[in-house]
């Protein structure tokens, strides 16, 4: 699944570590779900969304698999 | 979902795996010298020895499981695909190596060769799923 955490870490001047230490999550989450690796669960995906102040649909992109989905 | 979630369970993996580490070795080279000095060795510190030296292993399979508990999600589907993968090696290398045995293609094989390999499959699994995840 897309997301746009690096760019909004960028906007923020955050690091892959801070943004880490502000969720209790390792700095290795960050990085695999940053690079598509891994998809967050939907608690840790409200956490993201809470701290960035914006929705969930907003940070997370699931078009290309709701189009997977729905062929 | 806690804050420091994370940074907490590695600091209670830490507290426990490397006192367990310094009794096994403190067991494994202590008692090996000791017996040495003893002829003949007697069968009840032996025995002694050998269930002492493998209580701090159970010990730390019991750590790396509350550690793959208490980590993020993240770490914890490493550390789950680890040990599933480490698993599924050595049972297989058990069974190939058990059914050379068997057809007495190779000669006995010392059964507790398997414990290390478990952690050997363990660790490079971990690396290989996650890059340096291990705790």
């Amino acid at each position: 699944m897309k997301n746009i955490i690096r760019a909004l870490r960028a906007e923020r001047n955050w690091s892959q570590a801070a943004l880490a230490d502000q969720l209790g999550v390792s700095r290795q989450s960050i990085n695999a779900i940053e690079t598509g690796k891994y998809d967050p669960s939907l608690p840790l995906a409200f956490a993201i969304a809470r701290l960035f102040g914006k929705p969930i649909e907003e940070i997370f992109d699931d078009e290309i698999d709701v189009q997977i989905a729905a062929q | 979902m806690t804050q420091q979630t994370f940074k907490s369970a590695k600091r209670r993996y830490h507290r426990v795996f490397w006192p367990l580490m310094i009794v096994y070795s403190l067991i494994v080279i202590g008692g090996s010298f000791g017996l040495k000095q003893l002829d003949p060795e007697p069968l009840w510190l032996q025995t002694t020895l050998a269930i002492g030296c493998a209580i701090p292993v159970i010990g730390t399979l019991l750590v790396m499981i509350r550690y793959a508990e208490e980590t993020d999600e993240y770490n914890r589907m490493v550390q789950l695909r680890g040990f599933a993968w480490g698993g599924i090696l050595t049972v297989s290398a058990i069974f190939t190596i058990g059914f050379l045995q068997l057809f007495h293609v190779v000669n006995t094989i010392e059964i507790f060769w398997f414990g290390p390999l478990f952690f050997i499959a363990y660790g490079l699994s971990t690396y290989v799923i996650g890059g340096r995840q291990c705790p």
